[in-house]
């Protein structure tokens, strides 16, 4: 108390000591960690111990017992008979068609429907409420809706192209469940896509306009390249959910006529709980999951863009 | 000239007029066919040629589907798991994206992206591991046994949004919290819920739509009949021979309407959820 202090430390008594920013730093992470920390936990908790778990079960030699499941010794049988089995090769192409059939379609519809929709000058919103009636539906809901639809003796598409039997042939099943998520997801890029044109700075149309640029050039040389990233962002979203296909099969044709429609989540979900085998069910979501990954990882730059974009 | 321009702006109006029609019809086509075929009698929902208007417009479908089907426990089912995971996401998400949006953490890049990666993980990577675990701890067949799932799924997606209007809020306002001497919890509750609130109405939408639609899970961990949701319920109606789709349409229409009047309301914070670059169907 009888040191010398410097100016800096003739602070007044009655003054609390301003905290250090370091510290002050320190204390605000320590209370974002504790503010993170019960979802943290949770996600980890039933999101990445599962999948860890999953890794485990794909590599172990399993058996069903009575009390639950046994997981045995290390095996890679798991992996060397789903890779190959002829049913997994089709499931991966099946997934992989259906994946770019369909995202390439709701791109290309999507963005038909939003430039229709951004010249509209009334009664937009009554259209967006429509557009998003689709995509908040349940999915089970669309399944049986058009599997009525499809019904061999009294659809309606029946009775109107007269078509017979389509979820009982190999490639119209395959058609129809396209058009059914065609239909359900349609509308959802159509909302992405509009939201992208609407923030689209107009003075850029005004002065491709003065330079005499037509409709079409304009469209593919002005709003295509300044859309790109909202539309990569889409797709990627699109696509990683399309190869988790599980719910429109399942319930319009439970992955057939035989196996026409068996996506990897039908094939890995019927070996797991319809065949009871669990390592060799594990081995297909395993692989499922890798592939996910390795999209996203091949993808990531359009994620930290992302990131980047908010972060600024 | 103005002669010209006339027929010309007539012209582009008109042309409007049919592609926005034909998008109505696109949509509408199929919705006005579930609501049709909802109404029509169990005879005429198997006419051949099909009936394009119900005649005689019948109930029977929806007496059917909660007398005969166990419709309506379905749907109290459904709205339990549902409404709870969305409060359980909206808390601990609002809490999470208001740390990684607002407070100086390490490794809040790494973590963002691990996040919107697992929001997109397949549910059948996990779908055996968490059945296992249910059972062992009794779970199966019960409410939180799909809270606590669903809670954990949505709650990437969920601070991704809350987190990105976080951001959005100016710093002063917390300041002035803070000298006012209130506590970081209080800070929160009373001046950056508030202004974050769009952000939680978006989530809030995103997260009730996701649980009210998810399948797989539901499929697998409730499949008893007094723990059914409406997907479960609505594709198991019936038998292997038979689909029952004049209750099954009855209940779908049923269905449809929380999720419809909770879009029509919100339909502004769902739109710039889509939009505000964390998209996800």
């Amino acid at each position: 108390m009888t040191t010398i202090s410097t100016p800096a430390e003739q602070v007044p008594a009655s003054a609390p000591p301003a905290p250090r920013p370091d510290v002050n730093r320190k204390r605000m992470a320590r209370l974002g960690w504790s503010f993170s920390a019960p979802a943290l936990i949770l996600i980890a908790a039933v999101t990445i111990f599962p999948i860890v778990y999953s890794v485990v079960m794909s590599l172990s030699n399993v058996t069903v017992t009575g009390s639950g499941i046994n997981l045995g010794g290390f095996t890679t049988s798991n992996y060397s008979a789903v890779v190959s089995n002829s049913t997994w090769h089709y499931a991966l192409g099946f997934t992989v068609i259906y994946t770019v059939v369909t995202v390439v379609v709701e791109l290309v519809l999507g963005t038909m429907i939003a430039l229709v929709l951004q010249r509209l000058t009334a009664g937009r919103g009554w259209m967006m409420a429509l557009l998003l009636l689709p995509w908040s539906m349940i999915t089970v809901i669309n399944a049986q809706l058009w599997a009525y639809i499809y019904q061999g003796t009294y659809g309606v598409a029946t009775a109107l192209f007269g078509v017979q039997n389509i979820l009982g042939t190999k490639t119209p099943a395959i058609i129809g469940l396209m058009v059914a998520d065609i239909w359900k997801t349609t509308p959802f890029v159509a909302i992405i896509v509009l939201a992208g044109l609407v923030m689209l700075p107009g003075d850029i149309y005004e002065a491709a306009e003065v330079d005499g640029s037509s409709g079409w050039s304009t469209f593919w040389r002005i709003t295509v390249p300044l859309l790109r990233p909202t539309l990569a962002l889409a797709v990627l979203f699109r696509v990683l959910q399309a190869f988790g296909l599980f719910d429109l099969p399942f319930v319009m044709t439970n992955g057939g006529p035989g196996t026409a429609t068996t996506s990897l989540a039908i094939l890995g979900y019927k070996a797991m709980f319809q065949n009871l085998h669990f390592g060799t069910g594990a081995a297909v979501a395993t692989t499922t999951a890798l592939l996910v990954l390795l999209g996203c990882l091949l993808s990531l730059r359009t994620f930290r863009v992302q990131v980047g974009k908010e972060n600024s | 000239m103005r002669r010209r321009n006339r027929t010309g702006w007539r012209r582009v109006i008109n042309g409007i007029n049919i592609s926005t029609f034909l998008v109505v019809l696109f949509i509408g086509l199929p919705l006005y066919w579930l609501i049709a075929s909802s109404f029509k009698t169990p005879v005429n929902i198997g006419a051949s040629p099909p009936q394009y208007f119900p005649d005689p417009v019948s109930g029977a479908g929806y007496s059917q589907a909660f007398n005969q089907y166990n419709f309506g426990q379905y749907f109290i089912n459904s709205l339990i798991v549902t409404l709870v995971a969305t409060a359980l996401v909206l808390i601990f998400g609002t809490m999470a994206g208001y740390a990684l949006g607002r407070l100086p953490m390490r490794g809040k890049f790494t973590l963002m992206v691990s996040l919107l990666i697992i929001s997109v993980f397949p549910a059948i990577a996990v779908i055996a591991p968490l059945y296992t675990l249910l059972k062992d701890l009794g779970w199966l067949n019960s409410y939180q046994g799909l809270i606590i799932p669903y809670t954990a799924f949505n709650l990437p997606f969920a601070i991704w949004i809350l987190r990105n209007y976080m951001l959005g809020i100016p710093k002063e306002m917390e300041e002035t919290g803070r000298i006012d001497g209130a506590g970081p919890l209080r800070t929160i509750w009373s001046i950056i819920l508030p202004m974050a609130l769009p952000g939680v109405f978006t989530a809030g939408i995103f997260c009730f739509t996701a649980c009210w639609t998810e399948f797989l899970m539901a499929l697998t961990f409730n499949s008893a009949n007094n723990f059914k949701t409406i997907p479960v319920g609505i594709a198991t109606f019936g038998t292997a021979l038979e689909v029952p789709y004049g209750p099954i349409f009855a209940a779908s229409v049923v269905a449809v309407v929380p999720i419809g009047i909770l879009v029509f309301i919100f339909r502004k914070f769902v739109i710039s959820g889509l939009t505000s670059g964390a998209v996800k169907g």
